[in-house]
């Protein structure tokens, strides 16, 4: 499938360009972990409050994060206008769109999984034994981010005031991703751990519906 | 300026007649006295809000895929006259929730989704703002806005499943329950008003949007002279 | 009767904002007719 083989090749492209800059990932780290820090210094909770703010301030932490890390994602295709260039070497422009929310899903999810161990550390809860069910909801918020964040990178690159519309526009829009990994992740962190399918089907729902928008709609999206 | 004028006259007219209703027609609720006449302007003007969102929604698709310029003006005047009708929402809610509950405000269901639908239309008029080409904010916000719309089912469904896990006292019991037919036909009445209410504002907003499209032609025009 | 005067507020600062949006709408349109003025009088000195 073409789709397919194109935006592997990009998704190439875009891991290769971090991997080399290093630019995105460390700073975005640094940053997670500075606000999460913040959080655990302000509200210094005792167990209990931790269980119960530990999630949502997690989660608006990465919300933060992932602000600011999707900025440069169609920002930085202005330069030298590569974004023309990546138009003409695809038939489909989903798969610029599917190849740079691929990263981005993988950038999130990376340090998201580096800032579990310290969060583990600040807000005194136990990871280990729903390691793997908190990979599967991070997961799926992360898609939930990258999605919509995705999209309206490319609109705000095209916007004034891009670093601040960009947070404008997506974080009233990812109130489901917010409310729905945040419970999903307080429910893993519970005494008596369960799997809340419920918010797991909000995710996955939420991930569908803009995954077919964003298919609908990317290539207008590109327009010049 | 005449028509300016009679529209005037046409809103307070308009407000008249809801007073009439609300306060002479319907009679007083049982239980929860005379606050209860909030909700003749709080659910309308709620009403109201979901049609002119969903106009919005409407002109967002059709100038994405017809790309005529009336569909933008549509677009953006139903948006902002759908962010005036929920602020009104999001006001006349708190003054009521005060003295019956006593609280201003909480994250139940209808709260969390009006207030985030309010965000969302808010960052919709922010990003036109934000986009000086006319061509890219037409088709951007109307991007945006197809995006948006989108989001408001997951919103709520989210808010509801939230709202399973942590059970809270039902804030808004729902006025349909065991509605004095006075009650029902003034809510009707009221709500056919509203509708004229949002008919008239929208038609002065779309006039200015297209106003405003001559406007930049003529400076165009100026700037090549 | 109690809660009068919340009822008062309400529908006053309900149809304040109606009012004050059409109002809003109204000057704007007046701002542009003036421009559409001033341009059209300056496109025809230029011509």
């Amino acid at each position: 499938m073409t789709l397919l083989s194109n935006a592997s090749a990009l998704l190439g492209k875009e891991l290769r360009t971090e991997f080399r800059s290093r630019e995105l990932l460390p700073t975005t780290v640094v940053f997670i972990f500075i606000v999460i820090a913040l959080f655990s210094i302000t509200f210094h909770p005792t167990t209990s409050e931790s269980q119960r703010l530990g999630p949502g301030l997690l989660w608006v932490a990465f919300l933060f994060a992932a602000s600011l890390m999707l900025q440069p994602c169609f920002l930085r295709e202005q330069n030298n206008d590569t974004l023309s260039a990546l138009r003409l070497s695809v038939k489909d422009p989903f798969a610029i769109f599917f190849a740079k929310l691929a990263a981005n899903t993988f950038f999130l999810l990376l340090t998201e999984l580096l800032m579990l161990p310290f969060f583990a550390g600040f807000f005194n809860v136990h990871i280990l034994s729903v390691f793997p069910q908190l990979v599967l909801v991070f997961f799926l918020g992360s898609l939930g981010i990258a999605i919509p964040g995705t999209a309206f990178s490319a609109i705000s690159a095209q916007a004034r005031m891009r670093e601040l519309m960009l947070p404008l526009l997506l974080l009233p829009l990812l109130t489901p991703v917010l409310i729905a990994s945040t419970e999903a992740t307080a429910a893993l962190l519970e005494a008596n751990p369960a799997l809340p399918l419920g918010g797991l089907g909000i995710l996955i729902a939420f991930d569908i519906v803009f995954l077919t928008a964003l298919w609908l709609f990317g290539e207008y999206l590109l327009e010049e | 300026m005449l028509k300016t004028i009679l529209g005037a006259a046409i809103l307070f007219v308009l407000i008249a007649l809801t007073a009439y209703l609300a306060f002479h027609y319907a009679p007083v609720e049982k239980s929860m006295g005379i606050i209860q006449k909030i909700f003749y302007l709080h659910l309308p003007s709620a009403l109201s809000s979901f049609v002119a969102f969903g106009i919005c929604f409407y002109a967002n698709l059709m100038y994405v895929f017809k790309r005529q310029p009336k569909w933008d003006w549509l677009g953006a005047s139903a948006a902002e006259v759908g962010l005036a009708f929920i602020s009104v929402v999001l006001v006349t809610g708190p003054i009521w929730a005060h003295p019956v509950w006593g609280i201003w405000w909480t994250w139940d269901a209808r709260l969390t989704l009006t207030f985030v639908l309010w965000l969302l239309y808010i960052s919709y008029l922010l990003l036109r703002s934000m986009l000086e080409e006319p061509d890219k904010r037409a088709l951007f916000s109307a991007l945006f806005g197809i995006f948006a719309f989108l989001d408001v089912p997951l919103v709520y469904f989210s808010i509801r499943w939230w709202r399973t896990q942590h059970p809270q006292p039902v804030i808004l019991g729902g006025p349909g329950s065991g509605l004095d037919p006075r009650m029902r036909l003034s809510y009707l009445l009221v709500w056919a008003a509203f509708t004229g209410l949002l008919i008239l504002l929208l038609n002065a907003r779309y006039k200015l949007e297209a106003m405003r499209a001559s406007v930049e032609e003529l400076r165009r025009e100026a700037e090549v002279q | 009767m109690k809660n009068l005067d919340s009822v008062l507020a309400a529908y006053l600062a309900g149809w304040a904002i109606f009012f004050l949006y059409y109002v809003s709408v109204a000057r704007r349109m007046n701002a542009l007719r003036e421009e559409i003025e001033r341009l059209k009088s300056s496109l025809n000195r230029g011509k």
